[in-house]
């Protein structure tokens, strides 16, 4: 067995999951009988009875989707004091790539955190209608989430299990920064191309939120978590790091950099699931919440104005650009 | 009393927008937008021309065409000029690079975790044609890129080395580099 299993964060975080699983499933299984059985029309007592499991078994699922966000978060904090274990590593983007299963986890843990989130908009919704209108849909949708839990149950324990603490993995240094010349930076953009494409994107997100171009705004809103990304790691990070070699999307979720990498993809994932949801169930409910326009344009440009007052930060301090 | 303020400066956006001189105004800097958007995204493709130093997705691990005045050696960063004599290793993983001569190869692969697994392609100067570098032949004096003297060939010849010993001669330093090796094997 393996050291990293030993550690007191992978061992809460996979009781955690488990038991949290262990509660969708009992959910699931109930929300199947009350699918197949539902009929709204009908005065049974067992319809009553229906309505009763389904508000007990939608109260659960709120509460477990509420926590799997706090596990990501615990998740990425787990991987972050691996890297101690594991040699070569010196944040998570070592422990990520220390075996092929932890690049698609991450990947799935956010897509699940969309999906979370787009269920919670259709779960507020249906709990403010007198006869549940949304029931089905969001039952639906629960039975995808569910599905995809369960592969991420698989994962999880996949790639704690495969962690070989004996094998060197590579720090982020080689991962991101060692790149012999070549360009890692989509369609081919340069650093000021990037951070115009940044701001501009910033721009469009904000326009259109309002406007009811919702294709547009998600067109955006997807291109600005993508363009965001190459953003922090390959030019606001360094800024960061104070430090113009280090390219690393993890370190700055340590102790040093005052955690402010928790904050920081917090408030662009956040902002990003916010407004995407709201446009999807916009699409497929014809429902728009006002509040979370304002949510998504605070949050954005808390993610914004913190980048930007890093490198702004540097320049008044030392007078120069890294 | 910060979410006061967030909502107050919201409010003001939102009357901002609503009145009917932003209605009309926030299409067109919407389309500005766009159009900068694609502007930049279409600037960045058409610049995207500078050398290749790494080529991704070699699944099969085949030799692949090299662009010559467009390729940069990773160890020497020189651009790579000529087809002869040139060496391509394509990792397990499909990454593929070039260099302009095998010493610098040699020097190059050392610290990489692939060396063993790695395909390694030369540009033979016999027969003009990729060929397996592990198989190939090479000649201790011939003229090439970075002075290193190895000249990879198809055919064995007399005074031929094998990979092996290619390699290990590049790792002691006795090759045309070497002021003493030069001197001995041309006399210079």
């Amino acid at each position: 067995m393996n050291e990293a299993l030993f550690s007191n964060q992978v061992i809460v975080f996979l009781l955690g999951e488990s038991i949290l699983f262990a509660l969708l499933l009992v959910a699931f299984v109930v929300t199947l009988k009350v699918l197949v059985k539902w009929d709204f029309e009908s005065f049974t007592p067992f319809q009553f009875a229906l309505e009763r499991q389904s508000y007990l078994v939608s109260t659960i699922i709120l509460f477990v989707f509420i926590l799997k966000f706090i596990l990501v978060a615990y998740f990425i904090f787990s991987i972050d004091t691996l890297a101690s274990l594991l040699p070569g590593a010196m944040c998570g983007a070592g422990v990520i790539k220390a075996n092929d299963y932890g690049s698609y986890l991450l990947i799935l843990k956010f897509f699940i955190l969309f999906l979370l989130t787009l269920w919670l908009y259709v779960h507020f919704y249906d709990m403010r209608t007198k006869n549940h209108q949304w029931f089905k849909h969001k039952s639906w949708l629960f039975g995808l989430i569910f599905l995809f839990i369960v592969l991420e149950l698989a994962l999880n324990y996949a790639y704690f299990t495969n962690i070989d603490t004996h094998m060197p993995v590579s720090c982020c240094a080689a991962l991101f920064g060692q790149l012999e010349g070549a360009n890692p930076l989509p369609f081919g953009l340069s650093v000021p191309l990037l951070l115009v494409l940044f701001y501009l994107l910033y721009t469009l997100l904000i326009l259109t939120l309002q406007s009811g171009y919702t294709i547009l705004y998600v067109i955006a809103n997807i291109l600005f978590v993508f363009i965001a990304y190459y953003a922090v790691v390959y030019f606001f990070g360094t800024y960061i790091y104070q430090l113009p070699t280090h390219k690393c999307p993890f370190c700055m979720l340590q102790p040093e950099y005052y955690y402010v990498g928790y904050l920081l993809w917090g408030s662009l994932f956040m902002g990003s699931y916010i407004g995407l949801s709201d446009a999807v169930s916009m699409m497929w409910l014809g429902k728009k919440e006002m509040r979370s326009q304002k949510l998504v344009v605070v949050l954005l440009s808390i993610f914004v104005l913190l980048c930007t007052a890093y490198v702004s930060g540097y320049y008044i301090r030392n007078g120069v650009l890294l | 009393m910060h979410g006061l303020c967030i909502g107050l400066l919201y409010q003001k956006w939102c009357t901002i927008i609503d009145g009917d001189f932003m209605k009309k105004l926030i299409p067109l800097l919407i389309i500005l937008t766009v159009i900068g958007i694609i502007a930049v995204i279409i600037i960045s493709m058409a610049k995207d021309k500078q050398p290749v130093t790494i080529l991704k997705n070699n699944i099969e691990m085949k030799a692949l065409p090299l662009k010559v005045n467009f390729t940069n050696d990773p160890y020497c960063k020189m651009l790579i000029t000529t087809e002869r004599n040139s060496v391509q290793v394509v990792s397990p993983d499909g990454d593929t690079w070039f260099f302009d001569d095998p010493g610098c190869m040699i020097l190059w692969i050392q610290e990489k975790s692939f060396r063993d697994n790695a395909k390694i392609w030369i540009h033979a100067i016999d027969t003009k044609r990729w060929i397996d570098a592990r198989k190939a032949w090479y000649g201790i004096a011939d003229q090439t890129e970075m002075h290193y003297g190895f000249g990879a060939r198809e055919k064995k010849v007399e005074g031929t080395i094998d990979f092996k010993e290619m390699e290990l001669r590049m790792l002691r330093g006795e090759n045309l580099a070497n002021p003493k090796i030069r001197k001995k094997l041309l006399g210079e």
